[in-house]
């Protein structure tokens, strides 16, 4: 028999082997053993569900099977289980067991982008005075003084020959003339980047990225494109345009006195003008926060800061420019990926706000904290990247309508920007420092960016809680027949309510973090009953309104918050409030102790387990909801050793007629092919 | 048959049935219920009924399939198992962890895909692939090492294997063992009864037809007896037994 026949044979006896153990799986078995006595008794032989019981608890603890030295060992005479099970209680395998749990619920990873605008730099190749290719980094609307190019690229199209802005595809090759070594050096200057340089921030950079730079994290890889110049030779330093350069943490609010576009647009700019907005003719010549949105739309002396350290760069200025690499999966955990891809820009934070949500998972299991603080925690973990984005980044992401009120940067973020570590820099990948309170609004995993992007609306985030830590889900009325309704109020709309009466309360609780995003409105400046948005005569509200306020729920005294009509008093509360709500109901601990137990016996829990999961939340309560006195309880039970109790003679057909064998004939076992019942 | 002709026929036989048919209803036969004198009910037997939750083997959770996987491989990362299963072979033998991570039944939380419970038939076929180039690479690394791998450093075969040979049942059989307990966790002696012989049975099998096709000059990449290792190895590490707890 060749090879290849071999294997075909046995791939036919494998699939035959999974039928006969489905089919067997409908067997009855006999009453289950008698537990063992958790320690195993010197004297007498394993048996093969001994073997069975060590293999599933390795699994469980490990997260692998048991080794032939383990084996060895779990043979000895001495072999304890409980000391077995106590040493690998603080091991990796465990707390990745528990996370597993959660995150199969939550599912905390990211199918988003995200790309604040201020914070983007985008890259052109414009073709320099001696005739050869350069490439100039520029932020999309960067306000710039010289009015050809303000809100535009930093140099006009009678120098470069063409228009250049983001994300346009012309044929370029004909009209592209060399920029004037003037108009160059005007506009653009050059810059040692924080992306490049691991001591951006010195006076003179030196420490050059895989030159002098040699011990860059691991996890920290620019692509190609952003390390190699247009020449090929390794980039020393970018040129940037001057606006884009600048250093200063506050800039002011630029007019140019034009309200109107004027009959001819200035030299050679082919789109309108920026115009003075309302708010910036109200405001002018006010400081502004570089890192702000307004400020990239307001200010001309804004930019990147040093190094550019509040961008991060794209390698081209078409949709989705390159960035780094980094793993599109890391099944086994972020320290064992699988591949390395090269990513756009806009992937960058997102994939570092799921690493953030999966330390701060993996430190609460394996530092046996209190269950509740995957809600009520107000501490993270952050690295390099996340520094940058909570320091800066996350700022860029307001204010658009919110200025309409008076907020033209957040004034109660919920992770303070204050409490980010100073000594990270956005490229210590491998460095994770502990906040230990993110601010006065931080609410577990509830407040974390991943959370909030992942579960968008104010629904969606109360729905999985009501789900995930409360274990109930929503089942709607069926029985009602149903008119048509404009109730706007889906607590009392036929149909609806059944849902909507616990979904809405619970919603409102989000009602102060921006939907799709995590900005936060306070009290001060954003009441749940907001006269400023009642509606005009003729049954309107502004546009600003409109974003934050609901049309639904106006009138002309006034309009409600978004959100909050379910529960204004929730609203107020913010997602801490919904934290310590679902924390301390009574459901919260009987529902984590059904999630860790269904999990660990590898079934649902059955009535028939009330009385042991009675128990085991007792408990978990009276321990301080400390998740390893649970899973060690479990894996001493009784049920746990009975699990996917058809034992190995029984799932096999019971050739022995042992305990859990069922009755009638047993199956042909053939190794050659053909039935084998379950077995070779 | 056309709908004419069925119709006739259904017809004929409708006429021929009530053509035979009794007429009319059965005569009723009165019921006779006679008096017994009242007393308990005596029991007849005990039945005990076990009632406790019983439920089969779950698949193993796919993490704990590839981290034992890698374990078998000597411990290795995902990428470094990866390139060594790809060998000098391309994607002949080993595509990528990026090919099979979705068979093998991964959850996909970016974009909400639950990890699968149970097995199908694609998932065996990757099983099966995974399982083949775990035990060629092992026994290129045990058994053909150009610088022979001391038993104790061998990832899979940590046996000797004498060249040349088909083993005799009594040598063969712990030598076996040590890949039972590899794979499936518990010793030969306590597997079902005939399984330690047909996997002898298929040793020799194999053995003897690689032996054969050396013998007619058929180029093989691995000496008879390591084919008849190698499938052993293939048998255990695609076993039900390895991929349910």
């Amino acid at each position: 028999m060749n090879k290849r026949a071999t294997r075909v044979l046995l791939t036919c006896m494998c699939l035959s082997a999974l039928l006969a153990l489905s089919l067997t799986r409908e067997a009855e078995s006999a009453p289950p053993p008698a537990p063992a006595p958790t320690k195993a008794a010197p004297a007498r032989e394993k048996t093969l569900d001994d073997y069975r019981h060590f293999r599933i608890a390795t699994i469980d603890l490990t997260g692998r099977m048991p080794t032939r030295e383990e084996l060895a060992a779990f043979e000895s005479p001495e072999f304890d289980y409980d000391a077995f099970v106590r040493a690998h209680l603080i091991g990796p395998g465990y707390s990745e067991r528990l996370t597993r749990i959660y995150m199969d619920l939550l599912r905390l990873e990211p199918n988003v982008n995200f790309a604040t605008t201020p914070a983007q730099l985008l890259r052109h190749e414009i073709i320099g005075p001696d005739g050869k290719p350069e490439w100039i980094y520029y932020r999309e609307g960067q306000r710039r003084a010289r009015e050809e190019v303000d809100g535009e690229f930093c140099l006009s199209p009678a120098e470069t020959g063409v228009p250049i802005r983001p994300r346009m595809r012309t044929n370029e090759a004909d009209s592209k003339k060399p920029v004037p070594k003037k108009a160059l050096e005007d506009a653009t200057v050059l810059v040692k980047p924080w992306w490049l340089y691991k001591d951006y921030d010195a006076q003179a950079p030196e420490r050059r990225y895989q030159a002098t730079w040699n011990d860059a994290d691991p996890e920290y890889r620019p692509v190609e494109a952003l390390v190699t110049g247009v020449d090929g030779k390794p980039v020393i330093h970018v040129r940037v345009c001057r606006e884009e350069a600048q250093e200063t943490e506050n800039g002011h609010i630029l007019t140019t006195g034009k309200t109107k576009q004027p009959p001819k647009l200035p030299g050679s700019r082919v789109r309108p003008l920026v115009l003075d907005s309302g708010y910036a003719q109200k405001h002018k010549g006010e400081p502004v926060a570089c890192a702000s949105k307004l400020a990239l739309t307001s200010a001309a002396d804004c930019g990147c800061g040093k190094g550019l350290a509040r961008c991060v760069p794209g390698d081209s200025d078409q949709n989705g420019p390159a960035a780094f690499y980094f793993p599109n999966h890391t099944p086994l955990g972020p320290q064992e990926p699988i591949d390395s891809a090269r990513q756009q820009a806009q992937r960058w934070f997102p994939h570092w706000w799921a690493r953030e949500a999966l330390a701060f998972l993996e430190d609460l299991f394996g530092e046996d904290r209190d269950f509740r603080e995957i809600l009520t925690g107000r501490h993270t973990f952050v690295n390099g990247p996340l520094a940058q984005f909570y320091g800066s980044v996350q700022r860029g992401n307001c204010c658009g309508p919110e200025t309409g009120f008076g907020m033209t940067e957040e004034g109660e973020p919920l992770f303070d920007p204050h409490k980010v570590p100073a000594d990270l820099r956005p490229h210590d990948t491998g460095t994770w420092r502990l906040v230990p309170d993110r601010g006065p609004h931080a609410a577990g995993i509830l407040t974390m960016p991943m959370f909030l992007e992942k579960y968008a609306s104010a629904r969606a985030r109360g729905a999985l809680l009501y789900n995930a830590f409360l274990c109930k889900s929503f089942v709607a009325d069926s029985s009602a027949q149903l008119t048509p309704s404009t109730e706007p109020n889906l607590m009392k709309r036929p149909g609806c309510s059944t849902c909507h009466a616990t979904l809405e309360p619970l919603a409102a609780y989000f009602a102060r973090v921006e939907p799709g995003s995590f900005v936060f409105l306070p009290q001060t400046l954003f009441p749940v009953q907001n006269a400023v948005c009642k509606k005009d005569k003729n049954g309107k509200m502004n546009g600003s309104c409109t974003a934050l306020y609901d049309p639904a729920f106006a009138d002309n005294t006034g309009a409600t918050l978004r959100s909050a009509y379910g529960s204004p008093a929730h609203a107020d509360a913010t997602p801490a409030g919904a934290a310590h709500e679902i924390a301390e109901s009574p459901e919260f601990a009987s529902c984590a102790v059904e999630r860790v137990t269904s999990s660990f016996l590898g079934r649902q829990t059955t009535p028939d387990d009330a009385p042991m999961l009675a128990e085991l939340t007792q408990d978990f309560k009276k321990h301080g909801y400390k998740m390893r006195v649970l899973v060690a309880e479990i894996m001493r039970s009784p049920q746990y050793r009975r699990s996917n109790n058809l034992s190995g003679d029984a799932w096999r057909g019971g050739t022995d007629g042992g305990a859990g064998a069922p009755k009638g004939p047993p199956p042909v076992e053939n190794v050659h092919g053909g039935s084998m019942g379950g077995a070779h | 048959m056309s709908r004419a002709s069925s119709a006739s026929t259904l017809a004929f036989v409708i006429a021929s049935a009530l053509s035979v048919a009794p007429i009319g209803c059965a005569r009723e036969i009165p019921l006779k219920v006679q008096a017994a004198q009242a007393a308990d009910l005596v029991p007849q037997d005990t039945v005990l009924q076990d009632t406790s939750h019983k439920e089969p083997p779950r698949m193993v959770p796919p993490e704990v399939y590839m981290r034992t996987y890698l374990t078998l491989f000597g411990g290795l990362s995902p990428l470094d198992a990866q390139k060594k299963a790809r060998g000098g072979d391309g994607g002949n033998v080993f595509d990528s962890w990026n090919d099979y991570i979705a068979s093998l039944g991964f959850p996909d939380y970016h974009v909400d895909i639950p990890r699968q419970m149970q097995t199908n038939a694609l998932m065996v076929a990757t099983f099966e692939r995974l399982g083949v180039a775990l035990c060629d690479r092992a026994v290129e690394h045990d058994l053909k090492s150009k610088i022979p791998v001391p038993v104790a450093s061998r990832v899979i075969f940590a046996f000797d294997v004498p060249k040349g040979s088909t083993l005799p049942e009594p040598e063969f059989l712990p030598r076996y063992d040590v890949l039972h307990r590899t794979f499936l966790g518990y010793p030969a002696r306590l597997g079902p009864d005939g399984r330690s012989r047909r996997f002898y049975a298929l040793y020799t099998e194999i053995v003897k037809d690689q032996a054969s096709a050396l013998k007619a000059g058929q180029k093989l990449r691995f000496a008879p007896e390591e084919e008849g290792w190698a499938a052993v190895c293939y048998a255990l590490v695609r076993h039900p037994e390895f991929h349910l707890y």
